[in-house]
């Protein structure tokens, strides 16, 4: 972790992460359901403190690909590293990489019979085997900084969208991971709700946080983004800095996709 | 020129009675319980004048009165009064339901995660299994089970897998029978002592665990604990022998109070019970910032509380018997415990006995040593834990269906391993759709042992036929019968709705 100078991606403007360390390396990964292929060769590197967003139209993969990186998905083909674990069938590599990485979905997916403590220490309790009192402070750390300190005796039920979401983002960090995944996280909110939530995910970019974002909101994507992957038909078709995406993208493909939604 | 009145000028209208919401609610609040309880005496008092005009009794006297009944098995075989028949029938219609419903709510476990299993074989017997037991009427599975049974070889001295310890044959199964002796109160003070200590150790273990986040298995320790007192206890029983005398005093001491003194107390208790009930009431319904809610309909209910219990205690004052009662109760109460610690030290606390074979007349069969179940029961037991096992198991299958997908898989992404997801995920989640129908399920069993009596076994409907037919007490009975089958009812649901409100989501 000491190979790398922090550098603070500002404003799409590209920084250096050549040099950075590989934390996950997609090698010629290919997926069925059955005798539709979702995911064709596809090869990817991202490096430490690399923040990625996946675009794409629907049915293109994205869910696939992202799920397949914590073995939510299994591959059939092809090579998954991460953080120097290779995702195979064994148990021990597999539970070694769900544990440093983090996950958001777009459903929030919180525990609806437990508190938002309970929600953010479950884990750390259970698998990293931390005292509780520890656990709770670092809970109501973490809570504090996805702005919801106050919400912490409540029942997931009890809060709106955006707040659910931000618990989530919140039981993520609390097991330390070293890689963040999101999958559309802000598609079930109402607009208002997506600001608080981007914000958040917006301050873990700045503080060096390895991610990986499927979503559909330009906005994040041109300010956040160091690099910017284009899937279609379960392939990567392009892929480059936001200021190159958005402004001479070199595919047919992606020319349409962004006249599409611009 | 008139113009309609604005929004200010409506609210400050004075509302007219019938139409203020308030005082409409109390109204029917109070008029529908006059109703009901006028509608409650006048079908009573109907209901006394008819039977008293056509001179059918209602006495419950016949309960004293000898019966010839011979019951298939249990506490009592040959009963001499009616109301011991009833008793013993009630106490093997409770063993039936309560060892039924333990055995179906495993094997309905069993059941239902076997459908859901990754192995065809075992899922398309655990299918074959519920298709089969849910569509045959439960008492052609209990007359089949019953002549399959009846193939057994005939029972003899020499019969049985174990000879002299464990029988099975045409007769049923009969094995050595433990049972409680004379030291088993002073056993039952060390295993008490026993449970408060686990209570500490069980806290401890948790404390430490919630400290250095080792996993320190609390309940475990508890479990131990209590064991290893009751072990130890087997031995040391005889320490609490000075219990006797102790409860002789206290017997003593009951029987010399005057009455007014359980009359106060019962009237605190009373008084004292509704003060926190409405405190809580009251307490619950205040929000998390302290801003206190109450609805007319929790003003009802507390109002009711407080009269209700004024109610009591103006009855607890006027009834003295009721006072003198309990008086004498505890009274006799202690006198018995006294007489329970006054044992020969060297009293054992459990005894053991193994079966035996009588011959009765031409046919032998088996005596009152052993632990037996005749093929009746186990006819009767094995069919309603079959069929209620397929039930409990659609319920199981269908609980954990009910955990969405995204559940586990938000588990699985923070880490935690396949026991772990069950165990703090999924089983917390599918509980609460799993208990309310299987709860329903238990009343149906409970109800469903009643088919005994096409099996011959003495359940309580069996016995209390042949009672009301000997005595002519129809009504009396059948008032029994209904008791009873309401109260394990009510029994059940109360421990079901009391693991349900545990299990209640908390939504907005
Ligand atoms: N469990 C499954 N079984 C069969 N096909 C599936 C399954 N999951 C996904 N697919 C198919 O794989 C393709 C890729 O799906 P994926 O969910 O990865 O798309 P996506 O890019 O995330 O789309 P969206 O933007 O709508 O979320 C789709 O055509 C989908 O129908
Ligand atoms: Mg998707």
């Amino acid at each position: 972790m000491t190979d790398t100078t922090p550098t603070e991606p500002d404003g799409g403007q590209t920084r250096d992460l050549s040099a950075a360390r590989d934390m996950i390396v997609c090698e010629n990964v290919s997926k069925w359901y059955g005798d539709f292929q979702a995911l064709e060769q596809v090869s990817a590197t991202i490096k430490e403190q690399e923040v990625v967003v996946v675009l794409g139209p629907s049915g293109s993969g994205k869910s696939t690909w992202i799920r397949c990186i914590n073995h939510l998905e299994v591959h059939q083909e092809g090579r998954i590293i991460v953080d120097d674990v290779e995702l195979t069938n064994d148990l021990r590599n597999i539970e070694q990489v769900r544990s440093e990485v983090g996950m958001v979905f777009q459903q929030f997916n919180l525990f609806p019979h437990l508190t938002v403590r309970d929600n953010v220490t479950l884990a750390p309790i259970w698998v990293r085997k931390k005292p509780r009192a520890e656990a709770e402070a670092e809970a109501t750390a973490l809570l504090e900084r996805v702005g919801i300190p106050e919400q912490a005796d409540k029942y997931p039920g009890q809060l709106s969208g955006g707040q659910q979401q931000r618990v989530a983002i919140a039981r993520a960090l609390a097991m330390e991971p070293k890689i963040m995944l999101f999958d559309e996280p802000t598609s079930a909110l109402d607009p208002e709700m997506i600001k608080e939530v981007l914000d958040v995910m917006k301050t873990l970019a700045l503080s060096g946080m390895t991610m990986m974002v499927v979503t559909h909101e330009m906005g994040f994507a041109k300010e956040v983004a160091d690099r910017i992957i284009f899937m279609e038909g379960g392939q990567i078709v392009e892929q480059g800095t936001p200021q190159h995406f958005f402004e001479n993208p070199t595919e047919d493909r992606t020319k349409l996709f962004l006249s599409q939604i611009l | 020129m008139t113009t309609a009145p604005t929004t200010r000028e409506r609210v400050s209208q004075r509302v007219p009675l019938w139409r203020d919401v308030i005082v409409l609610k109390w109204v029917t609040q109070v008029a529908l319980l006059l109703v009901v309880l006028g509608t409650m005496w006048f079908l009573a008092s109907q209901a006394g004048d008819n039977l008293r005009a056509r001179n059918i009794n209602t006495e419950f006297d016949f309960l004293e009165r000898p019966v010839d009944i011979q019951i298939s098995e249990g506490i009592d075989t040959h009963p001499d009064t009616g109301g011991r028949a009833l008793w013993a029938a009630m106490v093997n219609t409770l063993r039936l339901s309560i060892s039924g419903i333990f055995f179906a709510s495993i094997l309905g476990v069993v059941v239902g995660l076997a459908r859901l299993s990754d192995n065809w074989i075992v899922r398309r017997i655990a299918t074959g299994w519920v298709e089969v037991l849910r569509n045959v009427p439960l008492l052609v599975q209990m007359v089949l089970i019953y002549s399959a049974l009846t193939a057994l070889p005939r029972v003899g001295l020499d019969t049985g897998p174990v000879n002299g310890w464990l029988h099975i044959s045409n007769k049923g199964i009969s094995m050595p029978r433990v049972f409680i002796a004379d030291g088993f109160y002073q056993w039952a003070v060390v295993v008490l002592v026993g449970v408060l200590v686990a209570h500490f150790v069980r806290r401890h273990r948790q404390a430490v665990q919630d400290e250095t986040g080792a996993h320190t298995s609390p309940t475990l320790w508890a479990l131990g604990t209590v064991a290893v007192f009751g072990l130890i206890g087997l031995f040391i029983h005889p320490i609490f022998s000075w219990l006797g005398p102790v409860f002789d005093g206290v017997a003593d001491l009951l029987g010399s109070l005057p009455n007014a003194v359980p009359q106060v107390l019962l009237a605190a208790i009373v008084v004292g019970l509704a003060a926190i009930w409405i405190h809580r009431f009251i307490s619950s319904r205040r929000s998390a910032l302290g801003h206190l809610s109450i609805s007319d309909d929790d003003c009802f209910r507390i109002a009711f509380t407080a009269v209700a219990s004024l109610a009591v205690v103006a009855l607890i004052a006027r009834w003295t018997g009721f006072s003198a009662w309990t008086l004498n109760s505890g009274q006799d109460l202690f006198a018995v415990m006294a007489d329970k610690f006054d044992v020969d030290g060297a009293a054992r606390p459990f005894d053991a006995m193994r079966p035996d074979i009588i011959q009765k007349g031409r046919f032998p069969n088996y005596g009152t040593n052993g632990l037996s179940m005749s093929l009746g029961f186990a006819s009767v037991f094995f069919a309603v834990v079959f069929y209620t096992s397929a039930f409990i198991g659609e319920n199981v299958r269908g609980g954990i269906l009910a955990v969405p997908k995204g559940q586990t898989e938000a588990a699985k992404a923070v880490g935690l391993g396949r026991g772990q997801i069950i165990r703090h995920v999924v089983l917390p989640q599918a509980l609460r759709v799993i208990l309310p129908p299987t709860g329903n399920q238990y009343l149906n069993l409970t109800k469903n042992t009643s088919l005994a009596v096409a099996v011959g076994m003495s359940d309580m409907v069996q016995v209390g036929t042949t009672v009301f037919n000997q005595t002519g007490m129809t009504l009396p009975v059948v008032a029994i019968w209904m008791l009873f089958y309401l109260s394990c009812s009510l029994t059940i649901s109360v421990i079901v709705n009391w693991f349900n409100v545990r299990m209640r989501l908390v939504e907005r």
